[in-house]
């Protein structure tokens, strides 16, 4: 099989990756206010931890050399305990009139989304050129 | 209405276009390619060629790779269309792999035409 884009097996899945850092992210935004989950705790942040492993790359005739790709490794979540507040209205607070809050903190949320579509927008910059050096070298020879 | 709703009938339009019908492979000795096979066989002007993939059935395998690549293309943009787990950029990076593939193999028709017609224009 011909490969006209060089290495951008990797690249793909670095946008997967990324792409999952920041559903992450999102879904992390989203809940900072879920004092009650699905476990009838609040919500506790999620991490994405990344890995890199070795995977067949796609060479001519799919024996190319093995090369390290980046992927994600789990969705951990944060031990942080959660934050406390006194909210004695809450149908959530407990006898002394505090509320259970996700340990999720809105600034540290955003600075992670800048340097994940950051990462993402990086990405794509290689696809980009690679495109575009692809596409030069066809014209190699016109006049 | 979808911003992408375009793109199927783009690819659509692409793929019945009638310069396209070389990406078939069962519509693969169109005149274009059939011209060139005598270039395959110069076995009686170099008889020491080495047993190998004659240059037609090289030139096969560059076209069904075009066109899997285009397959490719088009189901990854049907999986994103039709809500199945495929990533925006996946489809679009598919795309654009078909497309250099794509342009890759008009470049070389171009060079084996280019050589044909300078065949032809030579003086006897």
């Amino acid at each position: 099989m011909i490969q006209p884009l060089s290495g951008i097996q990797n690249t793909v899945a670095a946008l997967d990756a990324e792409r999952t850092r920041l559903d992450v992210i999102s879904e992390n935004i989203a809940n900072a206010n879920t004092t009650h989950g699905v476990d009838g705790k609040p919500y506790q942040r999620k991490v994405v931890v990344f890995e890199s492993a070795m995977q067949q790359a796609m060479g001519a005739g799919g024996n190319g050399s093995m090369t390290p790709q980046l992927h994600v490794a789990r969705i951990d979540t944060d031990k942080r305990a959660p934050l406390e507040i006194y909210a004695p209205g809450n149908p959530d607070a407990d006898a002394r009139g505090m509320v259970a809050t996700p340990n999720i903190n809105i600034h540290e949320e955003m600075a992670d989304l800048i340097a994940a579509s950051r990462a993402f927008e990086a990405n794509l910059a290689v696809v980009k050129n690679e495109k575009s050096m692809a596409m030069q070298t066809l014209s190699i020879g016109k006049h | 209405m979808s911003p992408l709703s375009a793109i199927p009938q783009t690819m659509y339009n692409f793929g019945s276009m009638p310069g396209t019908d070389a990406v078939r492979p069962s519509a693969m000795p169109t005149p274009g390619i059939d011209g060139t096979t005598p270039l395959g066989q110069p076995g009686e002007i170099n008889p020491s060629q080495p047993a190998g993939d004659s240059f037609g059935s090289v030139l096969g395998k560059l076209v069904s790779d075009v066109n899997q690549k285009q397959t490719a293309a088009n189901a990854a943009v049907d999986g994103l269309q039709s809500g199945s787990d495929v990533p925006l950029h996946q489809a679009v990076i598919a795309m654009e792999e078909a497309n250099v593939s794509f342009q890759l193999m008009v470049e070389v028709r171009n060079k084996l035409l280019d050589s044909y017609q300078e065949l032809m224009r030579m003086q006897i």
